[in-house]
C-alpha cells in the first residue's frame, strides 16, 4: 500500500484501533468499528487470518472422504478427512487459474475435479492429473502442484484454521479458557457429537455485536427478551430451583484472555441443566473435581473465544426446552452482515434418547432464527449496524460505553475466588452487570489489530 | 424429510372441493398477513406440528434429501405455537417490531391425498415482507404441505411443513405469520 489515499486510510485505521486501545481501561471504545469498511478490510487481513477460527467438529468429516465447506474469514475452504484419515482443509481455487470447485456445502468424495479445464485433486491437496497432460504439459511435475492449505489445530473434537502460522498454538491461544471448554464441551465421557445440518442465516449485523452478545451479555434479556421469557404455561424445568428475583446472585462471568463465558447456577447439585439424573453415571472422568460440580449446579454457559466462534451449554428460560449445546460461527460477510452457523450437539450418551432429543432440540430451536428468543435480538442487531455507519459517529468519534463492573459502579459485583469456578477472572452477577467480557474480547481485538503484519502482501510498509 | 414429488391428480378430487380447500387456504392466510393470530390459531387441531426443516445442498449427485430429517428452524407442537401467539401480541416482540407487512401469495394447489378424515395439501407461495420505513423487503419463495382434517364445522389445520427454498435464511428471521 504506497499511495498517498492508502495510507490516509491506514491513518484513519489506526486512529480507531489506537482508540479502542486507549478506551478499554475507561469502558469506553469508537462506536463506529461496529461497521466501517476500512476497520472490516483491515479485520479479515490482521484478525481472521492469523487467528484461530472454528472450522468444524470432528464428528461432521468421520470417514474418509467427508468434507464440509467452511471459511476463514471470507476465504473458501474445504474441511476434509482423507483417505489416510488425516484432517486436511484447503482453499477452494484451482492452482491454474483460480477456478472453484466444490459448489456443495457438504459431501463425500475422494477427489475434486475443477470444471474449468479438469484438472483434478485428490483428498490430500494433491493434484492428481490433468487432461492431455502428455501434449499439454510435458515439463510441468504434478507433485510440485499443491492446493492452498490452512493450518489446523485441535481441541477435544474442534478443529480450528489460520492462514498465516504464527503466534501461539491452539491450546496456548485458549489458556485458561480450556477448563470451561472442557466442561461446557466435553462433559461426559463418550463426548459429544453434531446432530444434523448447522442453522444458517444471513443477518444484517457486524460479527462483533454478536461475538460480544454472546460473550457475557446477560444484561440484554431484560429488555430484548422480555415476551419471550413471559411464557404462560410452560414448564420451566431447572429454572423453578432458582428463587424469584434472585437470579442476578447466582449469574457469574468468567473471563480469560480470549475468551468470556457467562454462566447461571444454582444452590441445587442436582439441577445439570436438566439432564436425566442418570448424567452422573456419564461425567467425564477427565474432570476434576470442581468442574463436575460447577456442571451439576449449572443451568446455562454463554461465551465467545475470540474471534467469532461461540459456545454455548444451556437448558432455555421461559420453558422453551433444552439442555443443548451449540457452537456458533460468526462468520463475516461484510462490515454490517454476517452469516450465522449454528450446530447442535449432544452427548453421544443421549442420542438415542428420544425424549431428550426432542426437548434439546426445542432449546436449540429457541435460538434460530425462527426461534422465540434469537428472532427479537435479530432486529436489535440491525439497527447497530445501520446506526454505526454513521458519518456523526464517525466525525464526532464518538464513544460506546462498557464500564460495568468497573470501580463505583456496582455493589453486586465482585471479584470470585473459588476453585469451583475456574481459573479465569470471575465475577458475581458478572453476567447481568459486568462489562468485562466486552473489555476482554475488545483487549484481543486492540492486540491483533495493531499487531505488525508480516505476510509478503502485508498492508504495513 | 423430503419435498414430494406428486403426480397431477386433477382428477381425483371434485370442483368443489377443490374450490373448498383453495377458499379455506386464502382465508387463513389473510388472519396471517392481517396478524388475526388468536383467530388463526383457532384453525388449528391440539395435536398439530408446525415444522420448518434445514435445507442445505449436499454434494451433486448424492441420493440423500437437501431437508433435514431432525433439525429445524420451528418445529412446534399446539403448546409452544400459543405461546408464540400470546408472545408476538406484546409490543416488546422486539421480532415483529416494527410489525412486517405480510402478502402471501398462494398457487399450485393441489390435493395429494384424500382419505375419510383429510385432505393432504401442497401448495406454492410467495411470502412478500416488507417493515418498518425503509424501502428493504424480502420475498420468501416455498412450497407448503398442509394436513387439512375434515370435520363437521369445516377444515382444521393438523400438520404443516414449509419447504423454503433458501439454503441461507436470508430474512431478518422467521415468525409465524411468514409461515
Ligand atoms: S482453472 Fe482449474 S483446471 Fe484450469
Ligand atoms: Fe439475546
Amino acid at each position: 500500500m504506497g499511495s498517498s489515499s492508502n495510507s490516509e486510510y491506514s491513518s484513519r485505521v489506526k486512529r480507531m484501533i489506537e482508540q479502542t486501545g486507549s478506551g478499554i481501561d475507561e469502558g469506553s471504545f469508537p462506536l463506529k468499528i461496529f461497521n466501517d469498511q476500512d476497520i472490516y478490510d483491515a479485520e479479515l487481513r490482521r484478525i481472521f487470518a492469523r487467528s484461530w477460527v472454528y472450522l468444524g467438529h470432528m464428528s461432521e468429516i468421520e470417514q474418509p472422504g467427508d468434507y464440509v465447506r467452511r471459511y476463514i474469514g471470507e476465504d473458501p475452504y474445504i474441511l476434509t478427512r482423507d483417505e489416510t484419515g488425516q484432517i486436511q482443509a484447503f482453499l477452494d481455487s484451482c492452482m491454474h487459474r483460480g477456478a472453484q470447485f466444490c459448489t456443495a456445502d457438504k459431501g463425500n468424495t475422494s477427489h475434486f475435479r475443477c470444471p474449468y479445464h479438469g484438472w483434478t485433486y485428490s483428498n490430500d491437496g494433491t493434484l492428481q492429473g490433468m487432461p492431455k497432460k502428455a501434449e499439454a504439459y510435458q515439463g510441468l511435475d504434478p507433485e510440485d502442484v499443491e492446493l492452498e492449505s490452512a493450518y489446523l489445530d485441535t481441541f477435544k473434537g474442534l478443529i480450528f484454521g489460520r492462514i498465516v502460522d504464527e503466534g501461539p498454538s491452539l491450546e496456548e491461544y485458549l489458556g485458561d479458557f480450556k477448563w470451561y471448554l472442557e466442561l461446557i464441551l466435553d462433559p461426559t465421557e463418550k463426548g459429544m457429537t453434531v446432530v444434523t445440518d448447522a442453522h444458517r442465516w444471513q443477518a444484517n449485523h457486524n460479527w462483533k455485536t454478536s461475538a460480544d452478545n454472546f460473550g457475557g451479555d446477560n444484561y440484554h434479556v431484560f429488555a430484548t427478551h422480555q415476551a419471550a421469557e413471559e411464557t404462560d404455561d410452560l414448564d420451566r424445568g431447572p429454572w423453578k430451583k432458582l428463587p424469584d428475583n434472585r437470579r442476578g446472585e447466582f449469574n457469574h462471568l468468567a473471563c480469560t484472555d480470549n475468551a468470556a463465558v457467562s454462566y447461571q447456577i444454582t444452590n441445587d447439585r442436582e439441577t445439570y441443566m436438566g439432564y436425566p439424573d442418570d448424567i452422573t453415571e456419564h461425567f467425564n472422568s477427565d474432570l476434576s473435581e470442581e468442574q463436575t460440580e460447577l456442571f451439576r449446579r449449572s443451568l446455562f454457559y454463554f461465551g465467545t473465544i475470540f474471534p467469532n466462534t461461540t459456545v454455548v451449554h444451556a437448558v432455555q428460560s421461559g420453558g422453551w426446552g433444552g439442555p443443548w449445546a451449540a457452537i456458533r460461527k460468526w462468520q463475516p460477510r461484510g462490515p454490517g452482515e454476517v452469516e450465522v452457523i449454528s450446530w447442535w450437539l449432544v452427548p453421544e450418551e443421549y442420542e438415542d434418547n428420544d425424549a431428550f432429543m426432542e426437548r434439546s432440540h426445542r432449546g436449540w430451536e429457541s435460538l434460530s432464527a425462527g426461534g422465540a428468543f434469537e428472532s427479537d435480538d435479530l432486529t436489535i442487531w440491525e439497527g447497530i449496524s445501520e446506526s454505526t455507519k454513521s458519518m456523526t459517529l464517525d466525525i464526532r468519534e464518538s464513544k460506546g460505553n462498557m464500564q460495568q463492573g468497573m470501580d463505583g459502579m456496582s455493589d453486586e459485583v465482585e471479584i470470585l475466588e473459588d476453585p469451583m469456578h475456574g481459573p479465569g477472572e470471575v465475577t458475581t452477577n458478572g453476567g447481568f452487570y459486568d462489562e468485562r467480557g466486552t473489555r476482554t474480547l475488545l483487549s484481543s481485538w486492540y492486540e491483533q489489530m495493531s499487531r505488525e503484519e508480516t505476510g509478503a502482501n502485508s498492508g504495513e510498509q | 424429510m423430503r419435498e414430494s414429488t406428486t403426480p397431477p391428480r386433477s382428477d381425483s378430487v371434485s370442483p368443489d372441493t377443490q374450490h373448498r380447500v383453495e377458499q379455506f387456504l386464502y382465508a387463513e392466510a389473510e388472519l396471517l398477513d392481517t396478524f388475526q393470530l388468536k383467530d388463526w390459531l383457532a384453525l388449528l387441531t391440539e395435536d398439530i406440528m408446525i415444522k420448518v426443516p434445514i435445507r442445505t445442498y449436499t454434494h451433486p449427485g448424492t441420493e440423500q434429501s437437501e431437508f433435514s430429517e431432525n433439525g429445524y428452524y420451528l418445529r412446534d407442537n399446539y403448546d409452544m405455537i400459543r405461546e408464540r401467539v400470546g408472545r408476538l401480541k406484546k409490543s416488546y416482540a422486539w421480532s415483529e417490531n416494527p410489525r412486517s407487512r405480510i402478502r402471501h401469495v398462494i398457487g399450485n394447489v393441489r390435493i395429494t391425498e384424500v382419505t375419510e378424515e383429510s385432505y393432504t395439501v401442497t401448495n406454492n407461495q410467495h411470502v412478500y415482507r416488507s417493515y418498518g420505513d425503509t424501502p428493504e423487503n424480502d420475498t420468501l419463495s416455498a412450497r407448503r404441505d398442509t394436513v387439512l382434517q375434515r370435520g363437521e364445522a369445516g377444515f382444521k389445520i393438523a400438520d404443516r411443513t414449509v419447504f423454503f427454498e433458501d439454503s441461507i435464511v436470508s430474512t431478518k428471521n422467521i415468525t409465524l405469520p411468514l409461515l
